[in-house]
């Protein structure tokens, strides 16, 4: 077999490639579903999106360790003016924005910041002394490396996206080894400011719904509804679902955003307890590679690289996932590789790419201890 | 767990390790497998919450198209399938300030905008006070009912604040037609007073409530009754009036009427005090229809077996210091035709007095005179019954109809029991099947019933029914004016007017009931405040109306035959 199939491909993570396949080909079934049958409004690109940026993924995969170490830092200031940029832009045409019209393609800075914010953070820990991971030094600089783009991004104000960048920069911080009593000390401190924050940094609709999802009855038709609909959609679809096609509650627009952000509704509807197990095992399988990449890591910086990206995908999965079963407000965090829309794509395939990119760097550099 | 074994596992075989670097790694793989855990636990809660939602909590039940379009209350409709109440979603104007839920202000535009917007859709509404009420930011009814297209402009102007809720709503189509059979139904989705009432639960049963529940009544009927007796009324000056159009044979109540009515499409207080129902709550002394009664329970009993016998009449009839007198003198002796003809008091306690005060009595409560009145509506009057055996007095005074008092519902079901052949059965609201009729009781023989028939048909032909009897359509019936009693006794200036009919006499199929409440003596009943004069006429204008309706067509070539009585009542002209 292997002198049939030429080395390069062969080497590829086809046990992490083949079910990532499956599952955006199930995602655009759902959505080929969820648009009523039509292919054109909504699988058909997203088939297209994933073949582009899986090109893009494999180019990626292709960088060497060095330049993606000298680029770590001023791939993060360029993101960062970025958000800066649509700061401005929005202050100025007089309204929030999270989008940047450069004329050729509408960008997302936010979402580019989530691996960015992950990369950084890695190559600070990398050039920092190991010996210095337990002082002050090893938290100010990247307190502050993760406060400002937090910081812009919530004053968008996208609080899914500050959150995402949040967990994903404080998973390198646990994994770089810093004590653990600053973060049980950070956890009580967020117990302490979460009701504050609640009080008088949260937007009122932000307000709303973190109400919503501690009682969600409370207003089955205004704010709880999507709560309730999705709840209702998962819900009767019972073990095999309603079948390809016959989901009413997406069909009948009982549920919102069928095609992004409750597209596991959808799906979880015509599908049924079977449809989400074969999902939650396919980023079962995906996520395993990922962390089994993170491990095998050469060094300290595709290590930390590595597991930040894992932990990037998979906080889209679990906030997604919990959000449309009822056990996380409802905050905007699309489901990787099956929701439709373009940069959540492209940030998961960033991430992929990366991750390919690191289990490369190891099957060549060998393990350095 | 896992996390724990592989770190003794390590900490034992690593224990000398004491290079910085190495023991950070595996710090470092130690917390990728505490991350990993991490995500397991959260994977696991998620498929859990899957099986939770999917297997265990149950989906509602998909409403079904036939289910969603089920009106939210019964119609009701008459024995023809015209609807007589349906359910009629509306909408209302509901002004909710947090509509726009921000806190700040109810309305986008000013609240005199606003109002100027809407008093341009509704010219009716007051700008000003409009104003006001949208500034004083308190929730409300703006206006209760709107049109369709009334509730598109008010959408049209665009502010969240000013909600259009459906609300369900009780539509008469016949406006307050048949009011008190059918009731209304109050703001709370009740059914009060008539049939909404007794079929309320019926009517909110969404197992039930699609079939439309069909009365006896029949509205072309019961308009006919209405307007007629309303004209009777008013030409009268009568304070009220009351009229049913009964099937003699089943039971079944064609037209039912009380007035003054309301309008069950808006209850205020003025029709709140008009709910009253006449024909079934009220009683009266119904006087002289009762005559009829006694002669049939008489010719029953073997008492009067000839007709031609005479009784004396020229004198009151003095017992027990109470005096039996007629209105004018009516001759010096009569026998039982003429006495119906002319309604006299004095022979007609003779014959009861024959019959004995128990047989009358026995009569009354085979007729269901000592109990409420039987049909379906929750208004229904117990009778004044004298307890007890009865004195001689009080049969006397039974018989022409004084000294008990019934519900003119009573009287309609007695004298159907009169002509059917001497059943008797309970008044119903509901639409009989054929052949669903009650058994009944026997009252009366069924020979007693043919000779009824043609008595009350003389009265109407020769006696004070005259102007009841409509051409070709055989009516018969007895009028009966009866003194109210008031204060101290009898009221001589308040009477009550009633004209119990039956039609087509050859072969009776209706009881025609008509009652004034103290009527007045005007120009259109000749200054006469008796039966003969106003509701006799009553009757004689409805049959004609009513007859074609149910099938029943003039025949001036029909009749019962009389030929046995006539030479009885010759000195009569005709």
């Amino acid at each position: 077999m292997s002198s049939i199939i030429p080395g390069p491909i062969a080497r590829k993570p086809w046990g992490m490639l083949l079910p990532l396949t499956v599952l955006v080909c199930f995602g655009a079934t759902v959505l080929y579903s969820a648009a009523g049958g039509s292919i054109g409004t909504y699988a058909k690109s997203h088939l297209i999106r994933f073949a582009l940026f899986l090109v893009m993924a494999f180019i990626i995969a292709r960088a060497p360790r060095e330049l993606v170490k000298f680029a770590a830092f001023p791939l993060y200031v360029a993101v960062t003016v970025l958000l800066v940029l649509v700061e401005a832009l929005g202050a100025i045409g007089g309204g929030s924005q999270r989008w940047l019209d450069l004329g050729f393609i509408v960008l997302q800075p936010s979402e580019f910041m989530k691996p960015a914010i992950v990369l950084v953070l890695a190559r600070f820990y990398d050039t920092l002394p190991i010996a210095m991971t337990a002082s002050w030094r090893a938290l100010i600089p990247a307190g502050a490396l993760l406060a400002v783009p937090a910081a812009l991004v919530m004053l968008q104000p996208d609080l899914g996206t500050a959150l995402a960048i949040t967990f994903g920069a404080v998973v390198v911080m646990f994994l770089a080894g810093l004590p653990l009593r600053w973060f049980i000390g950070a956890g009580a401190a967020g117990m302490v400011i979460a009701p504050l924050a609640y009080l008088f940094v949260l937007h009122d609709y932000q307000r709303n719904r973190l109400k919503i999802f501690l009682d969600p009855e409370s207003d089955p038709l205004g704010t709880g509804y999507h709560i309730t609909q999705s709840k209702i959609a998962i819900g009767s679809g019972g073990m095999f679902g309603k079948g390809f096609g016959h989901g009413s509650q997406s069909h009948l627009n009982y549920l919102p955003e069928p095609h992004t952000d409750f597209v596991f509704a959808t799906m979880a509807e015509e599908w049924g307890l079977m449809g989400g197990v074969l999902v939650l095992s396919i980023f079962f399988l995906i996520l395993r590679w990922g962390t089994r990449v993170a491990r095998n890591a050469p060094d300290r910086f595709s290590g930390l690289l590595a597991s930040g990206m894992v932990a990037t995908m998979f906080f889209y999965v679990a906030i997604n996932l919990m959000m449309v079963m009822g056990l996380a407000p409802v905050v905007g965090i699309p489901l990787p590789f099956m929701s439709h829309g373009g940069s959540s794509m492209l940030t998961n395939m960033i991430c992929i790419g990366t991750l390919m990119m690191v289990d490369r760097w190891s099957r060549r550099g060998g393990m350095v201890a | 767990m896992t996390a724990i074994t592989v770190s003794t596992a390590f900490s034992s075989g690593r224990v000398q390790l004491v290079n910085v670097r190495q023991l950070s790694l595996l710090t470092a793989r130690l917390r990728v497998l505490w991350v990993a855990g991490v995500f397991t636990l959260v994977a696991l809660a998620a498929l859990a919450r899957i099986a939770v939602l999917g297997l265990v909590e149950q989906a509602p039940r998909p409403q079904s198209m036939s289910e969603a379009l089920l009106p939210p209350r019964g119609e009701i409709t008459d024995r023809n399938g015209v609807p007589l109440a349906r359910a009629f979603p509306a909408y209302a104007l509901w002004f909710n300030p947090e509509a726009l839920g921000d806190g700040g202000s109810a309305l986008v535009r000013s609240p005199g905008e606003v109002a100027a917007e809407l008093a341009k859709i509704f010219p009716d509404m007051d700008r000003t006070r409009l104003a006001a009420r949208l500034k004083s930011g308190k929730p409300g009814y703006l206006r209760r009912r709107l049109l369709p297209e009334e509730a598109n402009r008010v959408q049209a102007i665009g502010e969240l604040a000013l909600e259009i809720p459906r609300e369900n709503d009780r539509y008469y189509p016949q406006g307050s037609m048949a009011a008190h059979v059918l009731g209304y139904v109050g703001s709370d989705g009740v059914g009060r007073v008539g049939m909404e009432a007794v079929l309320d639960k019926q009517l909110r049963d969404p197992a039930l409530r699609g079939q439309p529940a069909s009365l006896s009544i029949d509205v072309r009927v019961q308009g006919a009754l209405e307007d007629e007796l309303r004209q009777g009324m008013l030409a009268t000056d009568a304070v009220g009036s009351a009229g049913i159009v009964l099937d003699v044979d089943s039971g079944e109540v064609l037209a039912l009427a009380s007035l003054p009515e309301f309008n069950p499409n808006q209850i205020d207080a003025k029709g709140a005090s008009m709910m009253f129902n006449r024909m079934t709550n009220q009683v009266y002394e119904l006087g002289s229809t009762f005559k009829p009664l006694t002669i049939a329970s008489a010719i029953d009993a073997g008492v009067v077996t000839d007709l031609s016998r005479r009784y004396p009449s020229g004198a009151p009839l003095h017992i027990g210091g109470f005096l039996i007198r007629d209105s004018h003198n009516l001759g010096p002796s009569l026998n039982v035709p003429e006495a119906l003809i002319h309604s006299s008091n004095i022979v007609t306690a003779q014959v009861a007095d024959l019959l004995g005060a128990k047989a009358l009595r026995q009569t009354m409560v085979d007729l269901g005179m000592n109990e409420r009145p039987y049909i379906e509506l929750p208004a229904r009057g117990f009778p004044i019954w004298a307890k007890g055996e009865w004195p001689r007095l009080r049969a006397m005074t039974v018989s022409y109809g004084h000294g008990i008092a019934v519900t003119p519902l009573h009287l309609a079901s007695a004298y159907a029991t009169l002509v059917n052949g001497g059943i008797w059965r309970p008044a119903t609201l509901h639409k009989l099947a054929p052949g669903q009729a009650p058994r009944g009781r026997r009252v009366f023989k069924s020979s007693t019933s043919s000779r009824m028939r043609q008595l009350l048909r003389m009265i109407a032909v020769y006696g004070t029914g005259r102007s009841a009897n409509a051409p070709g359509f055989r009516v018969g019936g007895k009028t009966g004016s009866a003194e109210k009693p008031g204060h101290g006794g009898y009221n001589r200036s308040s009477v009550v007017a009633t004209f119990a009919a039956v039609f087509p006499m050859d072969r009776p199929r209706y009881v025609v009931l008509v009652m004034l409440d103290e009527p007045k003596g005007t120009a259109a009943s000749s200054y006469q405040r008796t039966a003969a004069w106003n509701a006799a006429p009553i009757v004689g204008k409805l049959v004609p109306r009513i007859g074609p309706m149910l099938g029943i067509q003039p025949d001036e070539t029909r009749d019962i035959d009389l030929s046995d009585l006539k030479p009885l009542v010759a000195g009569d002209k005709e």
